[in-house]
C-alpha cells in the first residue's frame, strides 16, 4: 500500500501546486488589471475620501480639480462643460465617467502607472498616492469645437496621426459635470440628465455614437481595393457613366446614383471618383474587391472590435456579418450598397479617425491616447507613443492621400468638401452624407488631415441630422484645421 | 475506550515544543502587525476599519496557552506519537482567530466572531489532545463499522427530514438548544466505514475482477457499496444541494479506493460515474446549473449571481504578491455597498487572507495543508494493518481534499462549493470534527514504543483483532 500512498500524496501535491498556480494568475498576472478597474472595491472606497489628483490639458492648463463641502469631503470642479464628454465626472453618488472612471485607480491613488512602485508602496506609512494626470487634450481647441458644432448633436475628434496624442475628444450635447459632482446639485442633476431620451447628453458620441458613414466610408473601400490590389489608381470600370443615369444592376437590384457635374460620359479612375465621390466606381470597387477581403481590411483598421483607448469604444461594423456572402454580407447588393457606406455599416467617429490616420501616417495606426503622464509623490511616469498597427504600404497611403488632396481642392470636387480649405495649409479630406431613411436630414461628415505633404493633425468631424457633408462638416473641419493652425503656429 | 495503563512515563516532545514555538512567535508577529493597522487607521474616519476595537492580544494569549497546554498534556501521557499535526493545525488555528477578530464581529451573534472562534478553537485543541493523549485502541471504530454507517445514514436521513433550510441548502440540523452541521461529522464516519470495508475486503477487491469485455470491473457483489456511496453522493446534491460534501466525500471514497486496490481503472470507472451525474445533474438541478454558470464566467453577472466570486477575485488580485498586510484589506461585509463578500468568514476567508497575507501568504498555508497530508500518508504507510493504514490515508485526505475544495472554489479553478476550509473557516461544527480528525490521526501514530496493555483484561477484544488482521 505505500506505493499508492506515495501516489497519492504526489497527486495532492499536484493539487495543491495547481491552486498556488491559480492564485499566482489571480494576484500576480491579473492583478494590477483587476485592482485598478473601476468596480474594484479598493478603488472605489479611495474615491470617495482621497483628494483625486488634478487633470490638466497638454499645457497645463487645469480641466479638473477638488475642492472641499462644509463637511471638509473633497469633490470635484471642471474647467467647462466643453470637456463633459472625454473627462466625464466623479460624483460620490453617481459613479463616474470618461477619464475620471478609466483612470479612476490612479487619480485616488490606489495605483500609479508604474508596477514596482505599487509593490514597494506597501511599506509606506501612507499607502494612497494619488496621481496627478496631464491629457494629450488642447482645451482651447476642444472649446472651439463644441463652439462649431453648436446646438447640433455630433462629435469632432482631432489627433496627431504620428503619435497617437488626442488634442479634441468633443460630443455634443455637452452637460454640466460639475453639477453632478457637486454634492448639493448632483440628484437633480443627474436625474435630469438621465431622463433626456432624444439628446442623450451622457451618451460620449466620440467613442460610442454609431453612425451610418456614407461616403466617407469610400476610404476604408479604398484601402481595401488598392490594398489587396483589387483595383489600381488608373482601374476604371466601362459601365460607370451609363449607371449614373440608369443605376447599376447588381444581381436583380438597381443600385442609383446621381450624375455627377463636370464629368461628363467620362469613365472616373480612383483620384476622379473619389474627388466627385461616385458611388458607382465605389460599388464597383467593392464588389472587385469581395465581401471577404473588404470585412478583412476593415478588421486591419480596428473594425469588429473595441478599439485600444483609454476610454471604452463602441465597435464598428462593415456588415451584420450574418449573411451567407463572403464575409457575412447578405449578397452583393449589401456589398455594394456597403462600398460607399450606405448598407448595415455603422462606425464610430474615433474607428474612423483611425482609419484616416492610417492614411495619414505612411499606413501606420498609432494606439490613439489620451495621457500624457502621471506625477505623484514617487515620481513622474511618462506615456510613450507605441505603434498599433501597420496597415497599409506607404505608396498606397500616398495615393490615397493625393485623391482626398484633390477631393478637398480640385476643380471637380468644387462644391462637395471645399470649405474644409485652410489658406496656406494644404489640407486632405473626404465628405460624407449619411442618408439614414426616412424623413430628416441626413448626418454630415468630413475625415481628413494636414497638412497633406507631412500629415501633423487627423481630423473627424460628424453632426447629426446636419444635411450634406459639404454643408455642415466640411466647413466645421475647416474652421478647426484654422484655429490649429494658427496654435501650432504652421 | 480510555485507558491510563498503570505504566505512564512523561515523554519531551522536543520536536514540537520547538514547532509550537515557532507558530507562537508568528502568530505574534501577525497580531502586533493587526494592532499596528488599527492604530494607524484609528484616527481617520473613512479607513475602512473605523469602529472597529483593536485586536485583544488576550484572545492570542488564551489561544496559544490552550496550545501549550494541550503540548504539556501529551508530554506527561508519554506517548510516542506525531509531533508535527498539532503545531501545523495551531497555527492554521490561530490564523483563523487573528481573521475572525479582524472582520467585523456582528457576524455572530452573541459573543461576537472573534470570540465565539475562540471558544470553538479551544474545543477543538481539548478534542484533538483528549483523542491522543487516551484513545490507544481502535477497536471501537474496526468493529461497529456497519453501525456507524448506520449512524451516519441516520443522520443523514434526520437532516433530510428536519434540517433547517438556510440560503436554500438544507444543511443544519437543529435538536433542541444544539444546532450544526451534521455533513461535518458524515465525513469522519464516512472514513471509518470505508476503512472497515475496505481492509475486510482487500484481498478480494484486488485479486477478483468481472470482465464485460475489455473492461475490468470489481467483482460484482462488491460495487454494490461503491453504487450506494454514489447514490448517497449524488442524493446530497439533490436533496441538500450541498454539492461541496457531495463532492468531498465522492472524492475520498475514490482515492481510498484506489489506496486500497492500487487499480486505476476503478478510479477511472469512478471518474465516468461522476461526469456521468455531473452532467444529469446540471440538465436537472437548478442550482447546479447556476454554480456551473457562474464559474464559466463570474463577470458576465458581477453584480448579480457572480458578485460574491468576482469580489473574491477582486480581493485576491488587490493582496498581489506581498498582500495588503493583516487588517488592511477591504473584506468588509456590512460595510461599504461595494466589495463586501458575503459569507466571507465561512466560505471565502481564504479569499480574505489572500488579500491581507498576499500570494505569499496563499502559499504557506497551502503548504501547512500540504505538511497535514503528508504526516497523514507517513502515519498510514507505517501503520501496523490495513485498517489503520486506510483510516489514517482517508482522514488525512478528507481534510486535504475539503481544503481543496474551497480553495479551488475561492480560486474559480473548479465551480464554488460552500464548504469550510478546516480549521480556518468560522464555525464550530467543523472545528469540532476537524479537531476529531486530526486527534484520531495522532493517536494513529502511536509507534507503541510502550508494551501493549496487559492482555488479562482484554483477552475476547483481541481475540477477534487479531483474527481481523492480515
Amino acid at each position: 500500500m505505500g506505493e499508492t500512498l506515495g501516489r497519492i500524496g504526489l497527486a495532492m501535491a499536484v493539487a495543491f501546486g495547481a491552486i498556488a498556480a491559480g492564485a499566482g494568475y489571480w494576484q500576480v498576472w491579473r492583478s494590477a488589471e483587476l485592482s485598478s478597474a473601476p468596480d474594484d472595491a479598493a478603488v472605489v472606497a479611495a474615491s470617495r475620501r482621497v483628494v483625486r489628483g488634478e487633470i490638466t490639458d497638454r499645457e497645463g492648463e487645469r480641466l479638473a480639480w477638488s475642492v472641499e463641502d462644509a463637511n471638509g469631503e473633497p469633490y470635484r470642479v471642471y474647467l467647462s462643460r466643453s470637456i463633459s464628454g472625454v473627462v466625464g465626472y466623479a460624483s460620490r453618488t453617481y459613479g463616474s465617467a470618461g477619464l475620471e472612471r478609466a483612470f479612476d485607480a490612479e487619480l485616488s491613488g490606489v495605483t500609479s502607472a508604474d508596477p514596482v512602485q505599487d509593490l514597494l508602496k506597501k511599506f509606506r506609512a501612507d499607502p494612497s498616492d494619488p496621481q496627478a494626470m496631464r491629457t494629450t487634450l488642447l482645451a482651447s481647441l476642444q472649446q472651439a469645437a463644441v463652439k462649431a458644432l453648436g446646438d447640433d448633436s455630433g462629435a469632432v475628434i482631432m489627433l496627431d496621426p504620428r503619435t497617437g496624442e488626442v488634442l479634441v475628444l468633443a460630443s455634443t450635447p455637452i452637460y454640466d459635470a460639475s453639477a453632478i459632482a457637486n454634492p448639493a446639485t448632483s440628484s437633480a442633476t443627474f436625474a435630469a440628465l438621465a431622463a433626456d431620451d432624444v439628446g442623450r447628453p451622457l451618451l460620449p458620441r466620440a467613442t460610442q455614437g454609431r453612425y451610418v458613414p456614407g461616403s466617407v466610408f469610400k476610404i476604408v473601400t479604398a484601402i481595401a481595393a488598392l490594398g489587396s490590389g483589387a483595383v489600381s489608381g488608373s482601374t476604371t470600370f466601362a459601365e460607370q457613366p451609363a449607371a449614373e443615369e440608369d443605376g447599376l444592376l447588381v444581381t436583380g437590384f438597381r443600385v442609383r446614383d446621381g450624375h455627377h457635374p463636370k464629368t461628363g460620359s467620362e469613365a472616373l479612375d480612383f483620384i476622379e471618383a473619389t474627388e466627385v465621390s461616385c458611388n458607382i466606381w465605389y460599388a464597383l470597387a467593392g464588389l472587385e474587391t469581395g465581401g471577404d477581403r473588404l470585412v478583412d481590411w476593415a478588421g486591419q483598421l480596428g473594425f469588429g472590435e473595441p478599439l485600444p483607448f483609454d476610454l471604452p469604444t463602441a465597435i464598428s461594423q462593415v456588415t451584420g456579418g450574418d449573411g451567407p456572402a463572403p464575409g457575412g454580407f447578405l449578397d452583393d447588393v449589401e456589398l455594394a450598397n456597403a462600398a460607399f457606406g450606405q448598407a448595415e455599416t455603422f462606425v464610430t467617429p474615433l474607428q474612423m479617425a483611425l482609419v484616416t490616420a492610417a492614411v495619414a501616417n505612411d499606413g501606420v495606426i498609432m494606439r490613439p491616447r489620451l495621457v500624457q503622464a502621471f506625477s505623484g509623490k514617487a515620481g513622474t511616469t511618462t506615456i510613450s507613443s507605441e505603434e498599433w498597427r501597420r496597415v497599409l504600404p506607404a505608396r498606397i497611403a500616398d495615393q490615397i492621400t493625393a485623391a482626398m488632396v484633390e477631393a478637398v481642392n480640385g476643380d471637380l470636387g468644387v462644391g462637395y468638401t471645399t470649405g474644409a480649405q485652410v489658406p496656406g495649409l494644404t489640407v486632405a479630406g473626404k465628405s460624407g452624407t449619411a442618408e439614414l431613411g426616412g424623413e430628416g436630414e441626413p448626418n454630415s461628415w468630413f475625415i481628413g488631415f494636414a497638412p497633406a505633404e507631412d500629415p501633423e493633425i487627423v481630423i473627424t468631424v460628424v453632426v447629426e441630422h446636419g444635411g450634406r457633408g459639404a454643408a455642415r462638416a466640411a466647413p466645421v473641419a475647416g474652421s478647426l484645421l484654422a484655429a490649429w493652425k494658427a496654435w501650432a503656429g504652421r | 475506550m480510555l485507558t491510563a495503563g498503570p505504566r505512564i512515563h512523561p515523554r519531551l516532545r522536543r520536536r514540537e515544543l520547538g514547532l509550537l514555538a515557532i507558530a507562537a512567535l508568528g502568530l505574534t508577529v501577525g497580531s502586533v502587525s493587526l494592532a499596528l493597522t488599527r492604530l494607524a487607521g484609528a484616527d481617520d474616519p473613512l479607513a475602512p476599519d473605523a469602529g472597529l476595537p483593536l485586536a485583544d492580544p488576550t484572545a492570542l494569549a488564551i489561544y496559544l496557552g490552550a496550545l501549550f497546554a494541550a503540548h504539556g498534556l501529551l508530554v506527561l501521557t508519554g506517548r510516542r506519537t506525531d509531533e508535527v499535526l498539532l503545531p501545523t493545525v495551531g497555527l492554521l488555528g490561530g490564523i483563523s482567530l487573528l481573521l475572525m477578530e479582524r472582520l467585523p464581529q456582528d457576524l455572530a451573534g452573541g459573543l461576537g466572531l472573534g470570540t465565539t472562534q475562540l471558544v470553538w478553537l479551544v474545543l477543538s485543541i481539548a478534542v484533538i489532545t483528549v483523542i491522543a493523549a487516551f484513545i490507544r485502541s481502535d477497536a471501537w471504530l474496526r468493529l461497529y463499522k456497519y453501525t456507524w454507517a448506520a449512524f451516519g445514514v441516520g443522520l443523514l436521513l434526520l437532516t433530510f427530514v428536519l434540517g433547517r433550510e438556510v440560503n436554500g441548502q438544507r444543511l443544519t440540523l437543529a435538536i433542541g438548544p444544539l444546532s450544526g452541521q451534521p455533513s461535518e461529522l458524515l465525513k469522519v464516519i464516512l472514513v471509518i466505514f470505508l476503512a472497515g470495508y475496505l481492509s475486510e475486503n482487500r484481498a478480494l477487491l484486488v485479486e477478483e475482477s468481472t470482465r464485460v469485455g475489455p473492461i475490468r470491473l470489481p467483482p460484482l457483489p462488491y460495487l454494490a457499496p461503491m453504487v450506494a456511496m454514489w447514490a448517497i453522493a449524488l442524493s446530497i446534491v439533490v436533496v441538500q444541494r450541498d454539492l461541496g460534501a457531495a463532492l468531498l466525500f465522492f472524492a475520498v471514497f475514490l482515492l481510498l479506493l484506489y489506496v486500497t486496490t492500487g487499480r486505476a481503472s476503478f478510479v477511472a470507472l469512478g471518474l465516468l460515474a461522476f461526469v456521468a451525474g455531473g452532467a444529469g445533474l446540471y440538465q436537472a438541478v437548478e442550482h447546479v446549473q447556476t454554480r456551473v454558470d457562474i464559474w464559466l464566467d463570474p463577470f458576465a453577472t458581477a453584480s448579480g449571481a457572480g458578485y460574491q466570486v468576482v469580489q473574491a477575485l477582486h480581493a485576491f488580485a488587490r493582496g498581489g504578491i506581498l498582500g495588503t498586510g493583516l487588517g488592511a484589506g477591504l473584506p468588509e461585509v456590512g460595510g461599504l455597498p461595494p466589495g463586501g463578500i458575503p459569507a466571507l468568514h465561512t466560505d471565502f476567508p481564504f479569499a480574505a487572507l489572500g488579500e491581507e497575507l498576499g500570494l505569499i501568504g496563499v502559499m504557506a498555508i497551502l503548504g501547512l495543508y500540504l505538511v497535514v497530508i503528508e504526516r497523514g500518508l507517513r502515519i498510514a504507510a507505517s501503520a501496523a494493518d490495513d485498517f489503520r493504514a486506510i483510516l489514517a490515508a482517508g482522514l488525512s485526505l478528507v481534510i486535504g481534499v475539503q481544503a481543496f475544495i474551497i480553495a479551488a472554489g475561492n480560486l474559480k479553478l473548479i465551480p464554488l462549493t460552500g464548504i469550510t476550509l478546516p480549521f480556518i473557516s468560522y464555525g464550530g461544527s467543523s472545528l469540532l470534527t476537524n479537531g476529531l480528525v486530526v486527534g484520531l490521526l495522532i493517536a494513529l501514530s502511536d509507534r507503541g514504543a510502550q508494551p501493549p496493555p496487559p492482555p488479562t483484561a482484554r483477552r475476547g477484544l483481541r481475540r477477534i483483532l487479531d483474527r481481523g488482521a492480515p
